[in-house]
């Protein structure tokens, strides 16, 4: 039995730093085996630019098993690829057909500038999460398992919103370049747990609020990013992020309007 | 964004359902447009508050469309899209095709500017002739290509805008969503075919 093996003409955006101007550079892979995923094709052809002295072509992973949300790049135009409900890393050779013409471009938005070639910086999404992304909880003795109960449909609801990686793919699809997919998710995350709830006016204000500050893009319930997203996160929780907006609205008006930092310590 | 928009929504479907009339004959547009004008106080107060929502309307899509733009400073040289709809990437086009039409359409037949021939005609019962004053405009076949494509323009805007609306306000239920979603393209296609019977009633000679 022979071996099957494929190739392809590779368009990849070179860019050698965050101020230089990027360019594409054509590139051939060969002997991809249709069992390798698309940053293994990638580490080939890294690996052949290495033996002829050439930069290799920079791109973020870890995982390499779908979990971690390092990976990115537009393939052909769709963000993680042409496959729907999964990462770059976990997308096979064999999608596509020998000898295919591949353009392969960084994610694209003012608050992911790029770094190198297909590595963007996605800090952005992280002071999101340092804005309200979290639940503030007193340190001590771990709280005993089963004192508090959550219904099967809640926990289910939650899990679907966790889910999310992170990985931005949802703003590198969406038109407006908007981060309200992630947002939704994160937000709706909590607010469906009893833990998440004393903060929850807080939080969606403020993680909407450094989601402004960030300049993503706003919604404009296109739902591109639900097409991409590696994890399947459904645009319903933009609408659940919206009325936890609007709620906060309300309670928040019979507030004093500087709401005590949870991180202050309590003197 | 979301509530003006709703405003004028509502008002779109009555304007299509007063124009209507057009087809009970003379008597009933004339004296249902002469029952408008008969209240300058509520006349202008409609007007107001219509304008006020259109230009606040305009204000926020103008402030949203330039924070869109610069959100995506160099755009990607293929960009595919598998879900979003066309009608929803081009709210900002057939939004600008809207305005040049609503003004045209302010200076055609509310003002009479454009055709002053109609603008201050009286019918027998000495109403103003507002049923004369349309039919003599959709027997201009200039007038109605342009009043067809009119549509076409808030078609579009509907089809994307009224479920768009919906999400913004937080509406969203398990059992609804169908529903809901097929709100906009539903309610679009009512207000666009009963302004296109119009149009094409009179061009066709099936209304005189
Ligand atoms: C008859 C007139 C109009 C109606 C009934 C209407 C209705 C609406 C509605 C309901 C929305 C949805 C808001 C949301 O997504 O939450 C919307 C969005 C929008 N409209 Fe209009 N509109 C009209 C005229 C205009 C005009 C004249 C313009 C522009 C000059 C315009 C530009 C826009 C834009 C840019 C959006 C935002 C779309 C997005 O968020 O992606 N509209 N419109
Ligand atoms: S919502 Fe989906 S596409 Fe967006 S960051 Fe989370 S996992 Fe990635
Ligand atoms: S490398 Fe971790 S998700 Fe792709």
């Amino acid at each position: 039995m022979t071996a099957h093996v494929m190739k392809f003409t590779l368009k990849i955006w070179r860019q050698s730093g965050p101020n230089e101007r990027g360019r594409f550079v054509t590139y051939e892979a060969q002997d991809v085996s249709p069992g390798m995923s698309f940053l293994e094709m990638l580490d080939g052809v890294n690996q052949r630019l290495l033996g002829t002295g050439e930069e290799p072509v920079a791109f973020e992973q870890d995982c390499r098993e779908g979990i971690c949300g390092s990976c990115s790049l537009v393939i052909n135009g769709i963000p993680h690829g042409p496959d729907q409900g999964i990462t770059t890393c976990q997308l096979y050779m064999r999608r596509f057909s020998d000898g295919a013409h591949i353009t392969i471009e960084p994610w694209r938005a003012k608050a992911f500038p790029i770094l190198k070639d297909l590595v963007v910086d996605r800090s952005a999404l992280d002071r999101i999460m340092q804005a309200g992304g979290y639940v503030s909880v007193n340190t001590g003795g771990a709280v005993d398992g089963n004192v508090l109960l959550i219904g099967k449909d809640q926990a289910e609801t939650a899990m679907d919103a966790a889910s999310c990686i992170g990985c931005g793919a949802c703003v590198a699809a969406c038109k407006n370049a908007s981060a309200m997919l992630f947002v939704a998710a994160k937000v709706s995350h909590l607010s469906t747990l009893p833990q998440g709830r004393p903060e929850r006016a807080r939080r969606v204000t403020a993680m909407l609020e450094a989601m402004d500050r960030e300049g993503f893009g706003s919604c404009g319930n296109q739902y591109e990013c639900e097409a991409v997203c590696p994890k399947n996160i459904s645009t319903r929780f933009i609408a659940v992020l919206n009325r936890e907006y609007l709620r906060a609205g309300i309670v928040e008006s019979g507030r004093p309007s500087e709401p005590e930092s949870p991180h202050a310590e309590s003197s | 964004m979301a509530l003006t928009g709703l405003g004028l929504v509502v008002y779109v479907v009555f304007h299509m359902l007063g124009n209507l009339q057009l087809f009970e004959g003379p008597h009933a547009l004339n004296s249902y447009a002469a029952f408008l004008r008969d209240m300058p106080i509520l006349l202008w107060a409609a007007r107001i508050g219509l304008l006020s929502m259109a230009g606040l309307h305009i204000g926020l899509a103008l402030q949203l469309s330039i924070r869109n733009y610069r959100a995506r400073p160099l755009e990607y040289t293929i960009h595919r899209y598998r879900q979003a709809s066309i009608a929803s990437r081009t709210m900002a086009i057939s939004g600008m095709a809207l305005l040049l039409f609503v003004g045209f359409h302010l200076l055609h037949l509310t003002a009479g500017v454009i055709d002053p021939a109609f603008a201050d005609r009286r019918d027998l019962e000495g109403y103003r002739d507002v049923y004369g004053k349309v039919v003599h405009a959709f027997q201009n076949p200039f007038m109605v290509t342009l009043y067809l494509a009119g549509q076409l323009g808030l078609g579009l805007h509907l089809s994307h805008a009224i479920a768009s609306s919906v999400q913004t306000m937080g509406f969203e239920h398990a059992a609804l969503n169908r529903l809901l979603k097929s709100l906009g393209p539903v309610i679009g296609v009512i207000v666009v075919l009963g302004n296109v019977a119009i149009i094409l009633a009179v061009f066709l000679g099936l209304v005189r």
